[in-house]
């Protein structure tokens, strides 16, 4: 047996591919991470209060996330309900999150690929890439500044933030602000219909390989009443038979973890036939029939409906339409009136979840603390960890494939693009 | 001429990294230098030779310090980003784990600390490393440029039993007070300046993400906590003044 591993690159963070060969056959494929960084026991005897800004230490590109399901925890644990206003600005500061990571993603990580892929074009520098359409680059910068700057007007940074606490937001925005947001939102809606503008004159009419099809799977995600809501809303699991609804409180009939060590077990579906994120915020809200958005669809050749490679498109349509949400959410009334931030008061039960959609997915926390407040037990469940089973069985599926007919140094190149495809959030994984 | 650039990360959250991307100067940066390096958006496999390396991310791992010291021998000046890599960072606050400053394993030409870099002392710092400059940090403390300094009580006799402020505080209109007469542990007198007082200002007491004003880090530390009168609860909490560095004294 022949073992190779090797750094993928254009990634977050560090992971490995590592490649098994037994004679002339590929016998496995894995998306080797680095060592857990053991936050679930990081967890362990720290005040409830301080729990959330450790939390959010998980992931510098889903820290708003990270810190925003922490607090829902220990809001419910101590049975209390932030003002209207908060819950608001935090789903500002997620859309913020998820513009920035989005983008990211989308132009350094994949655009490359899919130029590649569907088009036979090579980018081999960030330089290349840039140049490769300078409008679409200046679009890009435009809009991770406009996530970034959202997040660092109402969180305090652009990173980790500051005013998100237990109980809602420490933070009223001035008109003012609210104002130079609103001509950010404006300027960032016609550099994201640019982008999706873009995406549709390159590849629309193109055909993704099959190799890149999802096989039959399940869709894992959040849906409010069946819209698409990141913040609130009941946990789906959605196959093309049937969906389960469920609350978040009743989570263990379905799935669940064991502490410390990586991945996440559903009880009634294998995982490997599972996946959550944009591809499945989709099959499970459709935002592709909002009126504004459903256009963009037809264009696109339906073959890659199917494929994970549509991942980038939908990452594109959510940025689009999580920046008109964010207009709307900056025209109500209550966002710069005063509000108090409920007292936590009296602990009401000693364990806690809560949920939220991650960027990348389902994302949620239980707590079990004790009458000192402290944190006894910390259970993190993170998308990238629900979907790398998938991702493992697909890269291998596709490797075997390649492998008959081609040298092992381009499989390794070609099953790169479908991890970064599947867009992996390795400092979230490894927590 | 171009400055040659590697960004890497080690063991991190990456969020130094995605503060670089937010930066008002980062297009210019990206512009102005050759980022060749950077596994985050380049392919490049092997190294080569650079004049300026910034590495995120503490070291847990044999692997790393092999990696880290091939980057010493690749680049001319080599920085630590953030304070995983300046200090040991966050992880520390683990009972199974240690992460480790990069100045434990190889000379570090500067750190860029802050859990991330606040933005204006990171951008700072690009800028003057552009201009083959050295990087300059505020050998002050927090409570210097302070806006509640004016309450500060020098003896610390409040007794400090909270880790954050009651929410009724932040619901407050009054101007709020020093957080270690209001019985609020804040760090901001053992921790440098050049956030702009990031946390204090939005009502939330310093944690001391930027490290120690001066070299004796341990042992400023350990006076204060010497000074201060903390609650039995808090005496015995782990990780209040070893947030983001590796507590060397307590464990040895
Ligand atoms: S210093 Fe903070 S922001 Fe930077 S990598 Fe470490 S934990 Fe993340
Ligand atoms: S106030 Fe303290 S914890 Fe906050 S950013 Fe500044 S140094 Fe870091």
């Amino acid at each position: 047996m022949q073992k190779i591993v090797e750094p993928c690159k254009r990634i977050e963070n560090n992971g490995n591919i590592k490649i098994l060969l037994k004679g002339t056959n590929i016998d496995h494929v894995e998306f080797e991470l680095p060592e857990i960084r053991g936050f679930e026991n990081i967890l362990i005897k720290k005040k409830v209060h301080d729990i959330p800004r450790i939390a959010s230490r998980i992931c510098g590109l889903c820290h708003a996330s990270q810190a925003i399901v922490s607090n829902k925890v220990i809001e419910d644990m101590y049975g209390i309900t932030p003002p209207s206003q908060s819950i608001i600005l935090r789903r500002i500061l997620l859309i913020g999150e998820l513009i920035k990571s989005h983008i990211m993603h989308y132009f350094f990580q994949s655009f490359p690929d899919l130029l590649k892929i569907i088009n036979f074009y090579e980018i081999s520098n960030p330089y290349e890439l840039m140049q490769f359409d300078p409008q679409l680059t200046s679009s890009v910068f435009d809009l991770i500044k406009l996530g970034s700057e959202i997040d660092k007007i109402f969180g305090g940074r652009y990173v980790h933030l500051i005013t998100c606490i237990s109980g809602g937001v420490i933070y009223k925005p001035s008109q003012l602000n609210i104002n130079l947001i609103r001509k950010l939102l404006q300027k960032g809606s016609s550099h994201a219909k640019y982008l999706i503008g873009n995406f549709i004159k390159l590849f629309s009419t193109k055909t993704p390989p099959i190799s890149f099809d999802l096989p039959k799977i399940n869709y894992l995600g959040l849906s409010n009443h069946g819209f698409y809501d990141r913040y609130k809303g009941k946990i789906v699991i959605k196959n093309y038979k049937n969906q389960l609804y469920f609350s978040e409180k009743d989570y263990q009939s379905y799935f669940n973890k064991d502490i410390g060590i990586f991945g996440v077990t559903f009880h009634q579906n294998n995982n490997i036939g599972l996946i959550t994120g944009p591809i499945a915020r989709e099959k499970i809200n459709q935002i592709s029939v909002i009126e504004r958005i459903a256009p963009y669809f037809k264009t696109i050749n339906e073959n890659w409906n199917n494929s994970i490679l549509f991942q980038n498109f939908l990452e594109l349509i959510e940025v689009d339409h999580e920046i008109h949400q964010c207009l709307k959410l900056l025209n109500d009334d209550s966002l710069n009136k005063c509000y108090d931030l409920p007292d936590l008061g009296e602990i009401q039960k000693s364990e806690g979840i809560g949920v939220v959609e991650a960027p990348r997915g389902l994302l949620m926390h239980h707590y079990k603390i004790d009458q000192n407040e402290s944190v006894i037990q910390a259970k993190l469940f993170i998308a990238t960890e629900i979907n790398i089973p998938l991702m493992n069985f697909m890269t291998l599926q596709y490797a075997r494939n390649l492998y008959k007919k081609e040298a092992i140094d381009k499989v390794k190149k070609k099953i790169a693009q479908m991890i970064r495809a599947f867009d992996p959030c390795i400092s979230c994984a490894t927590h | 001429m171009e400055l040659k650039i590697l960004i890497i990360s080690m063991t991190s959250c990456s969020g130094c990294i995605s503060t670089l991307f937010s930066l008002d100067i980062f297009p210019q940066f990206f512009e102005k230098t050759k980022i060749a390096y950077f596994p985050f958006i380049t392919d490049e496999e092997k190294l080569d030779i650079y004049d300026i390396a910034l590495i995120e991310g503490c070291i847990t791992q044999e692997s790393q310090i092999r990696l880290i010291q091939e980057v010493r021998r690749a680049a001319k000046k080599v920085y630590s980003l953030g304070s995983c890599a300046a200090f040991g960072g966050i992880i520390n606050l683990s009972k199974k784990k240690e992460g480790e400053p990069l100045s434990n394993y190889i000379e570090v030409d500067g750190i860029i600390p802050g859990c991330p870099p606040p933005s204006s002392l990171f951008g700072n710092c690009l800028i003057n490393l552009l201009e083959n400059k050295m990087i300059k940090l505020s050998n002050k403390n927090q409570c210097y440029s302070c806006p509640l300094r004016d309450g500060l009580d020098y003896e610390y006799k409040t007794k400090i039993t909270d880790l954050i402020p009651n929410n009724r505080d932040f619901n407050s209109t009054q101007n709020p007070k020093c957080f270690l007469t209001r019985g609020i542990l804040c760090l901001g007198p053992v921790t440098r300046e050049g956030c702009e007082n990031k946390c204090i200002i939005r009502g939330m007491p310093c944690e001391g993400c930027l490290g120690s004003p001066s070299k004796s880090l341990y042992s400023n530390i350990y006076n204060f906590l010497s000074l201060l009168n903390l609650s039995d609860d808090l005496k015995t909490y782990k990780g209040i003044f070893y947030r983001y560095s590796k507590p060397l004294l307590i464990k040895r």
